[in-house]
């Protein structure tokens, strides 16, 4: 059975849709991530240092948020338990939950469908979607499919597009 | 197929099927077709076949006698037939794997090249539904659209009109069709009243049809209503069943809120015809051209997919996405309906497959495209092929092709509006709504502005009343079925 990264409902091996949310459940193509060099994945990690940066406060109510390093922009994660990380393609319907095309997404190397923040009671994790060029937490890169525990101030590098979380979360 | 009979097709059993599997489907076809036991006319032929074709498969020497003769048989069809037929596969390989998988075919059935076929004559009868409920703007829209209908008739052409509510009569006959000051004349008589019996409209536009029903031609009913019909629903199926027994295919207009889809989608698709729905009567006269210039460019009717999977091997769905899109039954024979001269017939079957052990290729399906060519008294041409898959222990890394992913991109979201009607219905209705309103993020996301605000409407409504409306239900089934049509999905 293969896994649809959106909903979680369970597909048998070489459906190519999602019986649940209609979501896509392979890679085409028409409109391929952009292959990013390894160097400027290693390069970007070594830039951004976990928790040494300013970090402006997240707007009441929220929890949780991502700070965009290269922009300064908060992305505030409310309402849900688990977010997916991409970027939207206007002909496609695949619709993550935290959109980055407007931060350059695709020149980072951002997925369609990237990765996904699972907010749960013992703390938030990371998982690596099967992405193209892969996710980093503070500069180790995630096994895909394998969850990683992350705290207030760690860096979420997507292909080569860095987020900071910012957690009330303690711990 | 000249001379030789697929016994296999016969019993409904695959071509790789074991001796037992052969006697357990002889048993049962036996139990049921056995004249002391069976129901319908022509079942004591069906019992003398089965006997026949029980008879040489299972005996194991006469059955590698029979494979050879069928495999050169079909040789000899497949290079002689007037169809061709085209698949395309989701994936190049199957994987060896001991769990199901899931593999997608697209057929495409054209007619074969060099094969000139001319305009066929149409039979066609417009059953019009005069309740009540159509009086004013629905009907005056219905009597000049099927004015505009017998005037375009050309020589050889043959048409007529029946009206019905809770009787049925002819208002205009084909020889009152050919005068125009005639049928002019004898529409204007059409006047609203009464209830809805679709049953009391079909018998009398099928016997229509027989009494000036052309051999060589199209025969044709076209059923117009906007009311249910109440209790003579398994008529009506029946009556259906017999048309295309006889070459009548039966479409639908179903127009405002009021009528049952279900019940249509179901009468016409066993002739393999099609339903439109038209929130507004304004539409009818273009849909009328339509279907009228639609029947005129048939090369094929009676066209049917017929043939056994391979026993590791189920059809989980089936989906004609051309001529008309329209969900098909979800077993082996497939009622498709006629093929177009210039076009094609168009199928996206999915299958699932069963664990499958170490082999190198896969028979999934041995089928038969079958269908009577009009105008030259050629009746039931076949086309049989052999879907074969290779097995692979690795994963095809390329991508399944354009064609398949974009078609069932939108068969996707034809089936989260099912699913969310169904979910709907048993009263599921907060489920129902999240699920419409991700069907409306894929329709904005693929330009479709409009159905998503329908999507969004009865989201809203099911949190509010708990139920879809009549009207909305229609318009976003229609609606999502008509993004698979090819003037939709080229669209941006």
């Amino acid at each position: 059975m293969i896994e649809c990264p959106a909903c979680k409902h369970q597909e048998f091996v070489g459906s190519l849709f999602c019986g649940e949310c209609g979501t896509r459940l392979v890679r085409l193509s028409g409109s391929p991530t952009v292959q990013v060099p390894r160097n400027r994945i290693d390069q970007e990690a070594s830039v951004t240092k976990p928790g040494t940066l300013d970090v402006p406060e997240l707007e009441p109510g929220a929890v949780l948020g991502l700070w965009v390093v290269t922009t300064g922009a908060v992305l505030s994660l409310v309402g849900r338990d688990s977010y997916t990380l991409g970027r939207v393609i206007p002909t496609e319907a695949i619709i993550p939950d935290i959109d980055l095309s407007s931060f350059r997404a695709n020149d980072h190397g951002v997925s369609r469908i990237h990765a996904e923040i699972r907010v749960d009671v013992d703390g938030v994790r990371v998982v690596d979607l099967d992405s193209a060029n892969g996710t980093l937490v503070n500069g180790k890169r995630l096994n895909p499919q394998d969850p990683a525990r992350i705290r207030q101030g760690d860096i979420i590098q997507l292909g080569s597009l860095s987020l900071q979380l910012i957690s009330r979360f303690r711990g | 197929m000249s001379g030789v009979e697929d016994y296999y097709a016969l019993l409904g059993v695959p071509r790789n099927a074991t001796q037992e599997q052969i006697r357990r489907a002889f048993r049962e076809a036996a139990l049921r077709l056995h004249p002391d036991k069976n129901l319908r006319p022509g079942e004591t032929e069906l019992f003398l076949d089965a006997n026949r074709a029980y008879e040489v498969l299972n005996d194991p020497t006469r059955r590698a006698a029979y494979d050879r003769e069928l495999l050169e048989a079909e040789a000899e069809l497949r290079s002689s037939s007037v169809f061709t037929c085209a698949i395309q596969h989701s994936r190049k390989a199957l994987l060896q794997l001991d769990e199901p998988q899931v593999h997608y075919l697209l057929l495409d059935v054209t007619p074969a090249p060099g094969f000139e076929a001319a305009r066929p004559p149409i039979n066609l009868c417009i059953v019009v539904d005069r309740s009540t409920s159509m009086r004013g703007q629905r009907l005056d829209q219905v009597r000049s659209a099927a004015q505009a209908i017998l005037e375009g008739l050309q020589e050889g052409d043959k048409a007529s009109i029946v009206a019905f509510s809770d009787r049925a009569e002819v208002v205009v006959s084909p020889d009152q069709a050919k005068d125009r000051a005639v049928s002019r004349a004898r529409l204007s008589l059409l006047q609203a009243g009464g209830g809805t019996v679709i049953g009391q409209g079909l018998e009398t536009g099928l016997a229509e049809l027989h009494a000036s029903f052309s051999h060589d031609g199209v025969n044709h009913l076209l059923l117009l209503t906007d009311g249910r019909t109440y209790g003579d629903e398994t008529a009506c199926l029946d009556m259906a069943d017999l048309a295309i027994k006889d070459g009548i295919t039966i479409s639908g207009v179903g127009i405002g809120a009021d009528w049952n889809d279900r019940f249509l989608d179901d009468l016409t698709s066993r002739t393999g015809g099609a339903v439109a729905f038209l929130d507004t009567p304004k539409a009818v006269t273009a849909l009328l051209q339509r279907t009228f210039e639609a029947l005129s460019r048939v090369f094929a009717n009676r066209v049917q997919l017929e043939g056994a999977f391979a026993q590791e091997v189920d059809l989980r769905s089936a989906f004609r996405l051309l001529p008309d899109p329209t969900p098909m039954a979800d077993a082996l024979p497939i009622t498709l309906g006629h093929l177009p001269r210039d076009g094609q017939i168009r199928l996206l079957l999915e299958l699932v497959v069963h664990p499958i052990g170490q082999i190198s290729e896969l028979v999934l399906a041995n089928l038969t495209v079958c269908g009577d060519i009009l105008g030259v008294g050629l009746e039931r041409q076949k086309l049989p092929f052999e879907i074969r898959c290779p097995v692979s222990r690795h994963p095809d890394p390329e991508p399944p092709p354009q064609d398949i992913v974009a078609t069932l991109n939108l068969v996707a979201l034809y089936r989260m509006q099912e699913k969310a009607r169904h979910e709907a219905e048993l009263g599921h209705s907060s489920q129902a709504a999240r699920r419409l309103e991700n069907l409306a993020t894929h329709l904005l996301a693929s330009g479709e502005r409009d159905l998503a605000k329908a999507a969004l409407n009865e989201a809203q409504r099911l949190v509010h009343t708990r139920h879809l409306s009549t009207e909305g239900e229609k318009r976003l089934k229609y609606g999502t079925r008509a993004l698979l049509l090819p003037s939709k999905s080229s669209a941006p």
